[in-house]
């Protein structure tokens, strides 16, 4: 699979960019615990991103630990301060709590600018790459790295959907008045699914700073939260392949569109509009037109192997 | 249940394939000199990046039309970082990997800039950094460059003028809260203690601030002969503008922020008259190359060019110059870079790079009559001269 | 140096209120989060100064840029909000943002990224008194304010539409059920609501002399919060989450300076009041 000078087609680049897209997939896939699945709005997810990436930063640029270290510790703190969110979110509620979460990312972010401890303005940088028996990662080794990161989010979502958590979840995101009278302690959950979202918000957070050698506060604003919960509505709130297919569609998106350049965001801010109004549901959401399509090709090409070798053994 | 997700992640993976393929690009026999630029042409600081990329297009277009380099034409990359640093890294593969530019010129600011610059170092491509300020992005390696000041140089040039051209004895600081605003205020402070002009106030606004206002009441009380605003176009022109509503004689110092002429002329109106700025283009400079970047600038898109355009127009030029000298390996360009000595330049005579750093003459300009003027010039070594 | 303090914090505050009105009007009939709205409020800014340059009065203009605007709000109306009334409350959200996004790259296609400058000069350069100054535009804001906002309050407390709104507002069935017209209702929250919004959009044009694709960015978020302290659909409490973070903001800017930005002060207060009130200052207690 060669170009035509002789260079192989997948390059750094598709690296790259492959890696950029496992972090979204991350990304997405935890705001689905706690927007999708417990059904509480969370419009600063990027705020959470954005803890995990400057404490693992500064855990491994001013104390010297290892990134092997201060990936799981960026990850926790992040929960931590995920589930002081939760408990806000006890006592706001609904449209209160989306402006509220809204709210908490430009504090967040307002706080790394302003706060030398964070680096103020100039951020921080020399973030080192992490280091595996001796040797450096590579782009590649950020690539694996990532895609466990996203398997493993996949794991921990299929696993809180198909338990008891998942199940009481689902009742909170219902009705929680209803869950509330039938003896599920709305408040645990919820406080359990924020600090689960955001710690593995915070996990990625951590890898996107190495990878990315230098943070400042701007990358962590609020239209990147727009960016993800836009990602888990377009692909099918709730679901996991929706959160999936979303951010590949939104995180690919700059790269194909790339050629257009000037009407990028034009592009961009009409195909949320389009898609909202036409598949408010998401592309494979529950009952959407993708997902009907795909049983109605499976069941007709069921229906031509019956009927094309008129052999019914393979029925 | 289980078949569908199956089947609906074969769809993904599918479209995932698909979609690679799409972003698999060709690349064609070297006809051209290929050169990749990136810059924020969309998003909140869309205005530097047209005029980045304006200005450097029409560098392009001169060059090209005397017959381009050895001849062979130049072929400008460009793409839209949309002000993102991620966005600037995932350009950075392409233009390195796919589009296989042998330099790249950045019209973005530091962020972006700053994200890039250790992966265009590893990859061993030349990059300019046409106005980036951050003192990091050079000390990624010997490949990176930058073609305007750095930020200790230009406020440490702000100290000297007012302390040396303005006569200050009491001066008040405005800055902005972005690395810009910070370095500049830092070193203009450095430079005018060591004048010993007396500091009176020190304070800070946000990027996209318009209600100075409160700021500006208490500076009036304290009198200073010098405000030094590091204001981009929009904040600086504003607090121009409302400092002379508000009745304030302090003479205002700003920097290369707020040399947009549209939008600071067009903003701050006749509050403008006798405001001084820092920055790197002489309007009144009788060089020919300088007289017709202005003039072919505004014929070709209207207004008149600003810093941020001077520079880019400059980055590229050097750039070209290196390629002229140097041939088009990106090792001979990088080499031909860093030996470049008293290139003609718009932003002035680039005595040389040291350490990636350009070294050059800071311009003083004062605003007379809805334009900038010569006001003087600072050259000496012990301010100019980049930290090594 | 207080008091002018206090008129700049009064001034800030009214044109949040403007903004903030229309967006409370939205929420209070449909429960939708209409950040588009912004971007109508800097097409005001647009539509003003383009009017302004081609018939140079400055109160054609201004009239020009609320019909416009209105009709703006109508249109995302009919087209974009109508239709997703029955879905989950993210999905308008979600398109409104888009629809915002779009817009203002729209902008910025048609008229330029740069500011460009709005200069209407009013003929007269302020006020001065005690010490304190107040200039022309912010003469001009305070009064246009007043008037608009005064103009909606009566609608709104006088009149029978406004009856019939307040219904709308807290009980939709209800309404219906009583004869109202829910369509006109919200029809005239839209027309109404957009309207002040483009009136908001050329005060500041002209008050900063910059219209820039971006100018809608800003007010965004910031009037989310306002809205949301007020207590959602709560008029009243739009204009007092207004002057109050009007006023937050100015003192103290004015006495300790930035020691966050501007919009950060909003939320913060925003948090801490709702951490003693969740339903905001006005808004109703739902169960």
């Amino acid at each position: 699979m060669a170009g035509s000078t002789g260079e192989p087609m997948i390059g750094t680049y598709h690296i790259v960019v492959g890696i950029l897209l496992g972090i979204y997939i991350v990304l997405a896939l935890s705001l689905n615990i706690i927007t999708g699945y417990t059904g509480q709005p969370s419009l600063g997810h990027a705020a959470f991103f954005g803890i995990g990436a400057y404490s693992s930063a500064i855990l491994s640029t001013r104390y010297h630990l290892s990134f092997w270290v201060a990936f799981p510790l960026s990850g926790f703190f992040t929960a931590i301060v995920g589930s002081m969110m939760g408990v806000l979110s006890l006592r706001v509620k609904e449209d209160f709590l989306a402006i509220t979460t809204i709210g908490i990312n430009f504090v967040v972010v307002a706080i790394f600018l302003y706060s030398d401890f964070f680096g103020g303005a100039f951020g921080i940088g020399g973030i080192p790459a992490p280091i595996f028996f001796g040797y450096k990662f590579t782009k590649p080794a950020y690539l694996v790295f990532v895609t466990g990161l996203v398997l493993l989010t996949i794991l921990i979502s299929s696993i809180l959907l198909r338990s008891w958590l998942g199940l009481a979840l689902e009742a909170i995101r219902e009705d929680e008045f209803a869950a509330e009278t039938m003896g599920i302690d709305t408040k645990k959950f919820k406080i359990v699914a924020f600090t689960i979202g955001t710690g593995l918000a915070g996990l990625a957070g951590s890898i996107y700073a190495h990878f990315m050698t230098f943070i400042s506060p701007g990358d962590f604003s609020f239209p990147l939260s727009i960016t993800i919960i836009s990602m888990i509505v377009i692909g099918g709130i709730g679901t996991i392949r929706g959160a999936i297919l979303g951010a590949i569609i939104l995180g690919l998106a700059p790269e194909i569109f790339r050629p257009i350049l000037e009407y990028r965001s034009l592009l961009y801010g009409g195909l949320l509009v389009l898609m909202m109004r036409f598949q408010p549901n998401g592309l494979l959401g529950h009952e959407s037109f993708l997902l009907r399509r795909i049983s109605l090709i499976r069941k007709q090409s069921v229906e031509w192997m019956k009927k094309g070798s008129g052999n019914d053994a393979y029925t | 249940m289980l078949r569908a997700s199956f089947k609906s992640l074969g769809v993904l993976l599918g479209v995932l394939i698909l979609v690679m393929g799409t972003l698999c690009v060709p690349s064609f026999a070297q006809e051209t000199i290929k050169i990749g630029f990136f810059a924020p042409i969309t998003g909140p600081v869309a205005a530097d990046g047209a005029s980045s990329k304006q200005s450097v297009e029409l560098a392009v277009k001169e060059i090209n039309d005397r017959g381009g380099i050895a001849g062979k034409k130049i072929e400008l990359i460009l793409y839209d970082d949309r002000f993102d640093p991620k966005e600037a890294v995932s350009i950075a593969q392409k233009l390195i990997g796919l589009d296989k530019v042998v330099a790249v010129v950045s019209g973005s600011y530091s962020g972006p800039t700053r994200a890039v610059a250790p992966i265009y170092q590893e990859a061993k491509i030349p990059m300019v950094a046409a106005y980036a300020v951050h003192p990091d992005i050079t000390k990624a390696g010997d490949y990176i460059f930058r073609q305007s000041f750095i930020g200790l140089v230009q406020g440490a040039a702000g100290g000297e003028a007012a302390a040396k051209l303005l006569g200050a004895k009491t001066v008040s600081i405005l800055t902005m809260d972005n690395d810009f605003g910070r370095t500049l205020a830092s070193s203009f402070r450095n430079q005018v203690e060591k004048r010993g002009v007396k500091i009176l106030s020190t304070d800070t606004f946000p990027m996209g601030e318009k209600e100075f206002s409160p700021l500006l009441t208490k500076i009036k009380g304290l009198n200073p002969d010098v405000i030094y605003n590091t204001g981009y176009p929009s904040e600086g022109s504003l607090i121009v503008k409302q400092a002379k509503a508000l009745g304030i004689k302090s003479k205002i110092l700003a920097t290369e922020g707020i040399d947009s002429t549209i939008q600071f002329f067009g903003i701050a109106g006749d509050a403008a008259e006798g405001v001084v700025i820092t920055t790197n283009l002489n309007r009144d400079d009788k060089r020919p190359v300088v007289q017709n970047f202005i003039k072919n600038y505004k014929t070709r898109y209207g207004p008149a060019p600003d810093m941020v355009g001077a520079s880019s127009y400059d980055a590229l030029r050097v750039l070209a110059n290196a390629i002229q000298i140097g041939g088009t390996k990106p090792d001979a360009i990088r080499e031909a870079l860093a030996k470049t000595k008293d290139f003609d330049g718009v932003t002035g005579i680039i005595k040389g790079y040291t350490k990636g750093e350009v070294l050059k003459p800071v311009q003083v300009q004062i605003v007379r009559g809805g334009e900038f003027h010569y006001f003087g010039e600072i050259t000496d070594p012990e301010i100019i001269t980049p930290p090594r | 140096m207080l008091l002018q303090q206090l008129i700049n914090a009064l001034v800030v505050g009214s044109v949040y209120a403007l903004i903030a009105m229309g967006l409370t009007m939205v929420y209070g009939v449909l429960r939708i989060l209409h950040i588009a709205h912004a971007a109508i409020y800097a097409l005001g800014a647009y539509a003003g100064l383009f009017s302004f340059l081609f018939f140079h009065n400055f109160l054609i203009a201004f009239l020009i840029a609320m019909v416009i605007c209105a009709l703006a709000g109508i249109l995302m109306q009919q087209f974009i909000y109508l239709p997703l009334l029955e879905s989950p409350r993210i999905v308008p959200l979600i398109a409104s943002i888009g629809l915002f996004t779009f817009m203002e790259d729209l902008y910025r296609l048609v008229a330029g990224p740069y500011i460009l400058p709005f200069p209407v000069n009013l003929g007269f350069s302020g006020i001065h008194f005690f010490g304190v100054t107040l200039t022309s535009h912010q003469l001009l804001i305070l009064v246009v304010t007043f008037i608009l906002l005064g103009f909606v309050w009566l609608i709104i407390a006088r009149t029978r539409i406004g009856l019939a709104w307040k219904a709308t507002a807290q009980d939709v069935e209800t309404a219906i059920s009583f004869g109202v017209n829910i369509n006109k209702i919200i029809a005239l929250n839209f027309t109404l609501g957009s309207a002040l919004a483009a009136a908001a959009g050329v005060l500041i044009g002209i008050y900063y002399n910059s219209v820039y694709p971006a100018m809608g960015s800003v007010p965004a978020y910031k009037m989310l919060a306002i809205v949301v302290l007020g207590g959602l659909g709560s008029v009243t409490g739009t204009v007092v989450a207004a002057l109050i973070i009007g006023f937050a903001e100015t003192l103290m800017v004015g006495y300790i300076g930035f020691i966050l930005p501007r919009d950060a002060i909003a939320f913060i207060a925003l948090i801490l009041i709702l951490m003693f009130r969740p339903e905001g200052l006005f808004g109703r207690v739902n169960r």
